[in-house]
């Protein structure tokens, strides 16, 4: 073993340089080839994609050797490596920190680099698809040279350290660190595709509707692995951090919610241009947005700049991000400026009360939203520049905030999906409203009767019946029109995806507005009552190992065992919480076992949480996850010159 | 008239619209039970950050400095004599307004609920405008522009649509 460790750093930054090599020439050949419209030039551009894609999994697969055979010559294996880690978060350790972690970006851009010279190897000769792909490189370019500079993962360490404190410890006890931040990183860097398509449009001046076509399915997936990743992370913070919440208006959360709410707003209006020919400036500006806020979101979670609790700091980053971001933003911005003229739609929006308008006022709240988000993170920032003072803006800004815009989302939900191309009808709004506003009054009433309160919690839940009315509505229209061909396309799938987002704000709304908590002081085999369960300590467990101590108390809750655990990281020395959830489909039971615990004195302080409605964000999650792969597929193909989507023959007959 | 079209006529409608209204006025005026002193805690310690974290909230925290300001908090609850206003601006006194979640209203941390709204605001407007424009423009002569982008799409007919078809 002893002859194999040492060599994945030489290997490693080798790999590196053949990437950064390859890149270089990839961007240069893709440039020269398009410019000069050379096909043996262009014949090379897959090629150093290619190299690219094998240098970068090369560089992956040296990181995971030297994490495996604990090769502490590197700094990155004395940072997170560890020998008492087990193999399985050794193997994430990877990506626990800043280094590994824009190595998983780059080979995820690389690959992606591969894939659109793959798909297109028959189009190079297309001037678009050649500055796609020149984009493609020239962010890879980028993240080459921070692998090789300010987040080199192959940078030699101190000699003699023959051991390190392994991962945060909570990046290794739970399975989800295996497929949150990969899942994420799909979503994050797959925004880079459709951001390459729009450079290459502007660039060709086809501003047209021609770019979107190529790059709608890759936006699609990048949004859907973006969002499927973000649910994950929450489910991660809820099983793993102990204070029995999903969403705690982190930073490094925040910066994974900005581009996601830009990024909605985009597959909603790039409809719009799709159909009418409108928003292009729009469309692009959201674009360039949604990747370029992947970079700030990056350059303030990575940096140091913010405080976060898994951010990775690291003050030489800093400036390479933000230099990036600037060039993204200048160079987007001087390129929409230069094809203004091409970039006037001729279209109008004839009226508010249409398919397109609603999109409009969607887009217009998830701004607002985006907005409101970045500046709540960038707040403190902004404070400490200008006054020298420390500030926090934590979750009740975010929720005071964010509330209302959610709320208005929702009602645009129970509306849009009804609302035809171009204009709508009082009769015909009448007609197709009719019974999911009826479904919504139905919930409010079930709200009510169950005991619901607060005017917010309320409003959720009847927009939330009215919604899913709506959505459903279009389902089974669809359907019984198709059968389960119905539930495919964009329109159909979305409405699936609704749904999940339906379940997943009124899930919240219930569990934050109702969970009831209490700490009970437990004496051993002495039964306590509290909000109808009962729990009664029997025992505790101690479990030893060269890594960590953990002591666990054997609770019983209404006759089931479970085990709240604290966990001591034996070289990180952070006593670190392992809640026990009891999950069914009304309500969730999260107990967790409060620190000190003192196990000779036959009791224990917990803290239980009785939450109701969580398992229905996961399930809400799954149904995103599930209404965008439907989503994907083709739905029914119908002509292009169909005035508006429905007809409207009722509200035509007398 | 016929029957689905009488269902849905205004008046049910009206019924509709007040049934809502019923409900939601029973619901939000409605005694939702007196707070448990742990969920008071727990209320406050949502709106303080833990001075020595990365950004998280005393609630959220598990480090030390957290748990010492929530078992503070714990025994003015239990004390009973402060507010919840009062017990934050005690905790704020102490450890300046950096422990604060909830940025003042005044001076420069006012900007962070201005802003906001201010933006709201003018996209709000911004979109009125928009629709106006628009409207005005109805009923213009089809452009140059207009004409070549129907052509193109009627010729290239590569709009793949799967929206409803009713």
């Amino acid at each position: 073993m002893l002859g194999v460790t040492g060599v994945a750093g030489p290997l490693g930054r080798a790999a590196l340089l053949v990437g950064l090599v390859g890149a270089v020439f990839g961007l240069v050949s893709a440039v020269t080839g398009t410019r000069q419209s050379d096909p043996k030039v262009l014949r090379l551009v897959p090629r150093f994609a290619w190299l690219t894609g094998i240098a970068s999994l090369g560089a992956f697969v040296c990181m995971e050797w030297a994490m495996i055979t604990r090769d502490f010559s590197l700094a990155y294996v004395q940072k997170v490596g560890s020998w008492s880690t087990p193999a399985l978060y050794n193997f994430t350790a990877v990506w626990s920190a800043l280094e590994g972690s824009i190595l998983l970006w780059l080979m995820v851009l690389t690959f992606l680099t591969v894939g659109i010279a793959v798909k297109y190897r028959a189009k190079l000769d297309d001037p678009m698809v050649g500055w796609a792909l020149a984009t493609m490189f020239f962010v890879g370019v980028f993240f080459f040279v921070l692998t090789l500079g300010p987040a080199n993962p192959f940078a030699a360490g101190p000699a003699g350290v023959l051991d390190g404190p392994g991962p945060n410890p909570l990046l290794q006890n739970h399975v989800l660190v295996v497929f949150h931040p990969p899942i994420l990183y799909l979503g994050y860097v797959g925004f880079t595709v459709p951001f390459a398509f729009a450079i290459g449009a502007l660039v060709t001046g086809r501003v047209g509707e021609g770019w979107l076509l190529e790059t709608r399915r890759w936006a699609l997936m990048s949004w859907g692995f973006l969002t499927f990743g973000i649910i994950l992370g929450s489910w991660w913070s809820y099983e793993v951090l102990g204070w029995g919440g999903v969403w705690a208006w982190d930073p490094v959360e925040n910066a994974s919610f900005i581009p996601w709410l830009t990024g909605t707003a985009y597959i909603h209006s790039v409809l719009v241009q799709e159909r009418r020919g409108m928003l292009r400036v729009w469309n692009l500006s959201l674009l360039v947005s949604t990747f370029s806020l992947t970079i700030l979101g990056t350059f303030l979670t990575r940096s140091g700049v913010l405080n976060s609790v898994h951010a990775f700091s690291d003050g030489q980053i800093g400036p390479f991000l933000l230099t990036f971001f600037a060039v993204i933003v200048l160079a987007s911005v001087v390129l929409i400026g230069w094809r203004g003229d091409l970039l006037r739609s001729p279209g109008t929006i004839d009226s508010p009360l249409s398919r397109e308008g609603a999109f409009l006022a969607n887009n217009v709240l998830f701004g607002v939203f985006a907005f409101v988000v970045l500046l709540g993170t960038v707040f403190p920032l902004i404070v400490e520049a200008l006054q020298d003072r420390q500030l926090v803006v934590g979750e009740p800004f975010f929720d005071r905030l964010g509330v209302p815009v959610g709320l208005t989302l929702l009602f645009l939900m129970c509306v849009a999906p009804v609302l035809p191309w171009r204009k709508a009808s009082g009769e015909l709004l009448s007609q197709r409203l009719f019974w999911p506003a009826w479904g919504g009054t139905l919930a409010l009433l079930v709200s009510v009767v169950v005991g619901a309160t607060g005017i917010a919690p309320l409003l959720t839940f009847f927009l939330g019946g009215f919604a899913g009315g709506a959505a459903l509505r279009q389902l089974a229209l669809a359907t019984r029109r198709q059968g389960l061909r119905g539930l495919v396309g964009r329109a159909n799938g979305g409405m699936v995806v609704h749904i999940g987002v339906i379940l997943i704000a009124v899930a919240l709304a219930a569990s934050n507005s109702f969970t009831r908590s209490q700490e009970l002081t437990l004496k051993l085999d002495t039964p306590i009552e509290w909000g109808g369960h009962t729990f009664e300590l029997v025992g505790f467990s101690r479990e030893e190992d060269d890594r960590q101590t953990r002591i666990s108390a054997r609770v019983e809750v209404d006759g089931t065992e479970r085990a709240p655990a604290v966990t001591k990281y034996l070289k990180m020395g952070n006593n670190i919480g392992t809640p026990s959830v009891l999950t069914t489909l009304t309500k969730d039971i999260y107990v967790t076992l409060e620190p000190p615990v003192k196990m000779d004195s036959g009791t224990a302080k917990i803290k239980v949480f009785v939450k109701p409605m969580i398992v229905w964000i996961w399930v809400g999650g799954a149904m995103m996850a599930v209404g965008t792969v439907l989503a994907m597929f083709p739905g029914r193909r119908r002509k292009p010159t169909d005035p508006v989507s429905a007809p409207v023959p009722e509200a035509a007959a007398p | 008239m016929n029957l689905a079209r009488r269902i849905r006529s205004w008046p049910v409608w009206m019924l509709m619209g007040l049934v809502v209204v019923v409900l939601l006025t029973i619901g939000t005026t409605r005694d939702d039970g007196p707070r448990t002193q742990s969920e008071r805690i727990d209320a406050i310690s949502k709106r303080v950050a833990c001075p020595t974290c990365d950004g998280e909230s005393v609630y959220v925290s598990r480090a030390s400095a957290a748990e010492s300001i929530r078992n503070q908090i714990a025994r003015d609850v239990a004390a009973g004599a402060l507010t919840d206003d009062e017990i934050i601006g005690n905790i704020a006194g102490a450890f300046q307004a950096r422990v604060l979640l909830v940025p003042r209203a005044t001076g420069l941390d006012a900007l962070v609920w201005v802003l906001p709204i201010a933006v709201g605001v003018c996209a709000v407007a911004g979109l009125a405008a928009a629709f106006r424009r628009w409207r005005l423009q109805q009923g213009a002569v089809p452009s140059d522009d207009d004409r070549a982008l129907v052509e193109e799409l009627l010729a290239g007919g590569r709009i793949d649509d799967d929206e409803e078809v009713l």
